[in-house]
Formats: structure tokens, C-alpha cells, sequence
């Protein structure tokens, strides 16, 4: 994968949620279309219980993600800040394996299906290395 | 794809996906209504259309797109071209 467009401290420009909810690091890749969004889970992990990282903290990263590519765009165009977004819905989440646990990076793909009006039908899949970790559609309004 | 082999096919994928039986489906009748729509679930009755018949439907169009009759106009339209 090609250098980062955006990580750590610098990610927080595409984002409003902060520490501790700050569940995206990483901007890998936007199209027109998606985005590739990254995370490392470290220890002390805010989702984390007993060392894994739990189901809230899968759907906060994949919502997250999609607001990534939201705020992308936004900066790209000019504005000034990071829009905010709310999740409308979130449906078909699929846990496909083992929750992921304290040291893992999770790479995720969102997918703009369909826009109406102000809300965005994304699909979003999450893998820690090839393996897929969970899946889910979900509405972001901005 | 003849049209009423169309219809017959957008029946069938919006009861299957808003839940209502084909028979509650008349032409005249008002789509946001019958299928229960809310502007969220809108949302999934454009992306349906979108991935079934890879029709697009834009959000000036939407507006014009009232009962089922309509519906079925719209993509037949679109997909005979």
C-alpha cells in the first residue's frame, strides 16, 4: 500500500471524535467512491475488554472510516473543518471470525452504494491482514 | 426484457426487501405509502434499483417517481436505451 494520505495526529483534521473514541489512525487510499481507513489496537483501547477489542468498537471504527472519507472530501473542497455526521443505520453486521484483539491493525474499506439527498449508503469491510473480521452496510447523514 | 416481465421483477425484489407481499403492489398506488418508506429506507429502495437493474436513480428525479406505474416507467425507460 502507498504511503498514507493522512495518520496519527494529522487524522484528527478529517475527524471530530477524539480521544478516547478516536477509532480510526489511518487514511490509506480515497476514489471516488471509498476509502481504505486503518486502525492499530493498542492495549488500552477504549472498546477493549480483556484484551479484545469488542463488536462497539468494530461498528464505531467502520462508522468512523466512513466519516474519513466524508471529511477527506470536505477538506478537499475547501471547507474549513471536518462536517459532522450522524449514523442513521446500521444493518447486516456480520462478525465473520475471532473479535480482534490488542495489537492488531484493522484495514477498512468503505464503499458509497448509493447517495440520497444527505445520506450515504456505505458498505464497509474490515480485515486484520487477509483475513475478514466483519462486515456491515450502514447511513451516514451529513 | 419484455415489461411486464420488469414489473413481475421489481415486484418481487421490493417485497422481498421491504417486507410486504407482491399482491399489496398495484401500479397506482403511492410507493412511500405501500412500502412504508422513511428517508432512510428510500435510500435502500434507490441503491436496490441501483444494483438490480443498474439503473441510477438521481435525487432530482426522485421527486417524480410517485406510485409504482412510475417506477416501472422510469426503468424501462432507462434500461431500454
Amino acid at each position: 500500500m502507498d504511503k498514507p494520505l493522512y495518520k496519527g495526529e494529522e487524522i484528527k483534521k478529517l475527524l471530530n471524535q477524539r480521544a478516547p473514541i478516536l477509532m480510526v489512525d489511518t487514511l490509506y487510499e480515497v476514489s471516488d467512491n471509498g476509502a481504505t481507513t486503518g486502525l492499530t489496537i493498542e492495549a488500552d483501547n477504549f472498546f477493549n475488554l480483556d484484551g479484545q477489542f469488542t463488536e462497539p468498537g468494530l461498528i464505531e471504527h467502520m462508522a468512523q472510516s466512513a466519516s474519513a472519507f466524508v471529511g477527506y472530501n470536505a477538506i478537499k473542497s475547501n471547507s474549513s473543518a471536518a462536517p459532522v455526521g450522524y449514523i442513521g443505520e446500521i444493518k447486516n453486521f456480520k462478525l465473520a471470525g475471532r473479535l480482534p484483539k490488542a495489537g492488531d491493525k484493522l484495514l477498512t474499506t468503505v464503499t458509497v452504494q448509493s447517495v440520497v439527498m444527505n445520506i450515504t449508503l456505505f458498505t464497509a469491510e474490515t480485515k486484520t491482514g487477509d483475513t475478514t473480521v466483519a462486515s456491515c452496510q450502514m447511513k451516514l447523514s451529513v | 426484457m419484455e415489461k411486464q416481465e420488469l414489473i413481475n421483477q421489481v415486484n418481487e425484489v421490493l417485497a422481498e426487501e421491504f417486507e410486504v407481499e407482491t399482491s399489496d403492489i398495484a401500479p397506482d398506488a403511492v410507493i412511500k405509502e405501500t412500502l412504508q418508506l422513511d428517508s432512510l429506507s428510500l435510500v435502500d429502495l434507490v441503491a436496490l434499483i441501483e444494483s438490480t437493474f443498474s439503473v441510477k436513480i438521481q435525487n432530482s428525479e426522485l421527486s417524480s417517481i410517485k406510485t409504482f406505474a412510475d417506477l416501472y416507467e422510469f426503468i424501462y425507460a432507462r434500461i431500454a436505451k
